[in-house]
């Protein structure tokens, strides 16, 4: 599967309209004896096949590649911006998990009725809105009006992870980028969680275990919820998973110093190792993510088992 | 929910909790917005759209990284921002022969790397041979090309350049194959700094992202796409800056900067709000201050396609077309002025009577016959190139509009920097595809040479700046003559016949505009200088923060 999307990404870098060695130069203006340089240095002036078997020989030695603009590794610059991805992805999946949970579970208790439709209006919305605009309003009510929050950046002085590079970022200002980003998330956990709550609610066991004197809130979390939960989990999963790489126009409104920024500005400076590395990368990422769900079915679901013949 | 449901309940006083909760979640901070300095310190906060791509003055190419190097890094002469005179830097003198090819330049004394090391002759010449240097790949060695046996130097003929000795610790002799009367204005530029040695020559490239300089300001760290922080550096030559720390922070959407400016994350922003936006300027008005830039913005002509190529009067009739007054004093107002020609005011050539081309629809709809398109009639399909941009949009879909006037239909075609650049300039061999691109410039050095020549002499034919492939022998005669002159009033007589041959005779560009910078400044932020080099010109060490002040 890494295979495939390597090939996918260095066709889909290659067929970018523009020339490489010219943004290297600096863009506006470029003597033809330093744009050849430049395409001798990186190898831009030999044949498609010759290029995409280097970069194929490189990710066989796990080399990612050096940026042209920057001069320095990709898996370096990956490093850098990975985490304040990675960091704002999962505030945000944990607060769209607790919060879809809560507002789903309360829907399904409350079918039919006000509460349900509110619920279900505020799921829509939380989908359907644009996360830069959202990213905008919020900024606007809670740092702008209300001064309750930063405006936007990662901030300058959050801990240092020992033994790491990795800076945390000031925990106030994870708060807009993160709420703005659950809320799409948030929409659909809670739809999901609503509609696997309606279906678990007519099941056998829901009725036997309220016969043998099972609490509401017993069955409520012991059978009704954790049965609904594979479908939720699959939701949580695969949007953590598109989150890391998904999460530009947030970064871009908040200023937040993440990989999908890097990414989308690689592109502009046709910086191609970036583009490619940064790409296969999120790739790897959201394969093991779709892994980590399916072993996760196993702990939910007991019934649920993995094997090698069919 | 229906009576016999069987999903279990729990109160709904939870959805009300829940709520509650999420919106806790957001308001419980209550932090002052952006990083900010401690209380005694002096720190002065600005804006870069994105991270510089360099910070190696050797690579550097555009305004965000000399917006660092220029305040980390010194050469041997430095530009006065705000009077654009040349001033001592590293060298605190020097002399020119009377056959303006020999530079003597002698060093001052207690100039200091910021590791602590002596400035000597010997980084001038490891500089100087870095910058030239093959391998180093700088996008600007041209610089330096006028010297002596820089040519050998660079094909790997020779070991040294010619040009280049070091007499002694304290003194550098720069001799040129022949007078070239920008040099020492090129060797202002960031391009040109003086680096210690034993940093730049890292096999491990360290100092792409720690560099050292002997400037006002030390670099102290990088987050990328997050900041650079800079220190002020006790041993500046020039006395320690009174800013402590400067901190230059990339933030990308414009929005997004002028609500950071106004909860006081900034403390100097390079965008306005916009003068129709009332309740913007009403909080942040009086900071905005605004200043001439020196910069043209045009419409070029590909020379080398049809309809455009030997058509002068096709050319004229898109001038005349363009209604320029209304692009900048009604569309896009209080920034740019109506352009009359290439060379900006402030700049020696510069000709405030050339005529131009005003609006004159009549003027246009008769050149355009002369041209032989009558109404527009029998015009191929022609497309306006513009890098995306909402700017350029609305300037781009403007002149479509004025063109339509007169009867010629053009297409707007929007694409990212990347296949832009590589639209409108070609290659050596092959013109770009685009017919018509938006294109500005911003001048390197006060000299109508920095813009004269790049764009439009036919040394520079192609991707080495002149995209629309004008050739003339005339204007080229003028150009590369007053390159060999010194009398700055000769100088620009010269260039003033150049522009005019190019402007009215030729008429290779749609003369749109020259540029004006809108900048943003605390009221506290004192010392300010509105540079014509631009908003990113900015030399911090002349900076400081008087908050008690206002």
């Amino acid at each position: 599967m890494l295979l495939a999307a390597a090939t996918l990404v260095w066709l889909f870098v290659f067929c970018l309209p523009g020339d490489p060695a010219r943004l290297i130069a600096g863009g506006r203006v470029a003597d033809p004896d330093v744009l050849s340089a430049i395409q001798k240095e990186w190898g831009l002036d030999r044949p498609a096949p010759l290029q995409y078997l280097t970069y194929l020989g490189k990710l066989l030695r796990l080399d990612l590649g050096t940026s042209y603009i920057q001069k320095r590794s990709v898996a370096s610059i990956i490093a850098e911006t990975f985490p304040a991805t990675f960091i704002l992805a999962i505030a945000a999946v944990l607060l769209a998990t607790v919060f879809g949970l809560g507002l789903g579970s309360i829907a399904a208790l409350n079918r039919g009725r006000l509460l349900d439709t509110l619920v279900l209006v505020l799921a829509l919305l939380g989908m359907s809105i644009p996360v830069f605009w959202l990213g905008l309003m919020l900024m606007l009510v809670f740092a702008a009006r209300l001064s309750w929050l930063p405006v936007l950046g990662y901030g300058m002085e959050g801990m240092v992870i020992p033994l790491t590079s990795i800076r945390l970022p000031e925990w106030d200002h994870l708060v807009l980028p993160a709420v703005t980003l659950s809320l799409v998330s948030m929409g659909a956990i809670a739809r999901i969680t609503r509609a696997s709550l309606v279906e678990a609610g007519t099941a056998d066991f829901l009725r036997t275990a309220r016969a043998k004197g099972a609490g509401a809130a017993r069955v409520f979390a012991r059978h009704a919820l954790q049965n609904a939960l594979i479908p939720v989990v699959t939701v949580v999963g695969l949007n953590f998973a598109s989150l890391l790489g998904g999460a530009v126009a947030t970064e871009y409104v908040f200023a937040w110093p993440g990989l999908g920024k890097t990414i989308v500005r690689a592109i502009g400076l046709r910086d191609l190792p970036v583009v490619e590395g940064c790409s296969l990368f999120l790739t790897a990422v959201f394969v093991l993510a779709s892994l980590g769900i399916d072993l996760l079915y196993l702990v939910l679901d007991p019934r649920i088992h993995y094997s090698s013949t069919a | 929910m229906h009576r016999d449901d069987p999903t279990p309940r729990v109160r709904p006083l939870a959805a009300a909790l829940l709520a509650v909760t999420l919106a806790s979640a957001a308001v419980t901070a209550c932090a002052p917005a952006g990083p900010a300095p401690k209380k005694e310190e002096q720190v002065f906060r600005f804006r870069l759209h994105e991270d510089p791509p360099t910070l190696d003055p050797a690579l550097s190419n555009d305004q965000f990284s000399e917006a660092v190097i220029l305040n980390v890094n010194r050469g041997l002469v430095e530009l006065d921002p705000l009077t654009l005179e040349i001033h001592p830097a590293v060298a605190d003198s020097w002399t020119i022969s009377p056959d303006n090819r020999v530079y003597t330049f002698h060093l001052r004394d207690g100039v200091r790397f910021h590791n602590d090391r002596a400035v000597t002759s010997q980084d001038v010449a490891y500089s100087f041979k870095r910058l030239l240097r093959k391998e180093t790949g700088s996008p600007r060695r041209f610089l330096l090309e006028p010297l002596e046996g820089a040519g050998e130097f660079i094909g790997g003929k020779s070991a040294d350049v010619k040009g280049l000795e070091t007499p002694d610790d304290r003194t550098v002799v720069l001799r040129l194959s022949k007078p070239f009367a920008p040099f020492l204005s090129q060797l202002t530029m960031a391009n040109a700094a003086i680096l210690p040695k034993e940093v730049y020559d890292d096999p491990g490239k360290a100092y792409l992202r720690a560099p050292v300089g002997c400037g006002p300001f030390r670099f102290a760290r990088w987050e990328q796409a997050n900041f650079i922080e800079l220190a002020a550096f006790g041993g500046y030559y020039g006395g320690r800056p009174a800013l402590d720390r400067v901190i230059i922070r990339m933030i990308e959407n414009r929005a997004s900067a002028l609500q950071e400016y106004i909860a006081g994350g900034l403390d100097s922003l390079d965008e306005t709000p916009s003068v129709t936006d009332t309740a913007m300027m009403e909080k942040i008005g009086k900071d905005v201050r605004k200043y001439p830039f020196i910069g043209t913005g045009y419409i070029g002509f590909n020379l080398a396609l049809p309809p455009f190529a030997g058509n002068p009067n096709l050319r004229k009739a898109f001038n005349y077309a363009v209604d320029k007054a209304y692009l900048w004093e009604v569309l896009s107002p209080g920034g740019n002025t109506p352009a009359n020609g290439i060379i900006p005011p402030g700049i020696p050539g510069h000709d405030a009577d050339l005529p131009g081309y005003p609006h004159d629809e009549a003027k246009a709809r008769s050149l355009l016959a002369k041209a032989g398109y009558p109404g527009g009639k029998g015009l191929p399909p022609i497309a306006l190139w513009v890098n995306t941009g909402e700017d350029n949009r609305k300037i781009a879909t403007q002149i479509q509009s004025d063109l339509k006037t007169i009867g010629v239909d053009i297409s707007i075609r929007e694409v990212d920097w990347g296949a832009y650049i590589s639209g409108v300039s070609g290659t050596a061999e092959k013109p770009g595809q685009a017919q018509m691109f938006r294109f500005g410039w911003y001048l390197d050095y006060p000299d109508a040479d920095a813009i004269l020549r790049p764009l439009l002499s036919s040394a520079n034919w192609g991707p080495a700046g002149n995209f629309g492939r004008y050739k003339n022998p005339a204007f080229d005669a003028l150009v590369d003559r007053a390159l060999s002159l010194t009398d700055p009033k000769e100088r620009a007589l010269l260039y003033g016949k150049a522009e005019k041959i190019a402007v009215m005779d030729d008429a290779v560009w749609i003369f749109l505009n020259y540029y004006q910078s809108e900048t943003l400044y605390k009221p506290y932020v004192k010392g300010v200088v509105l540079s014509p080099l631009g908003e990113f010109r900015l030399p911090l060490e002349r900076l400081r923060i008087e908050r008690d002040a206002i």
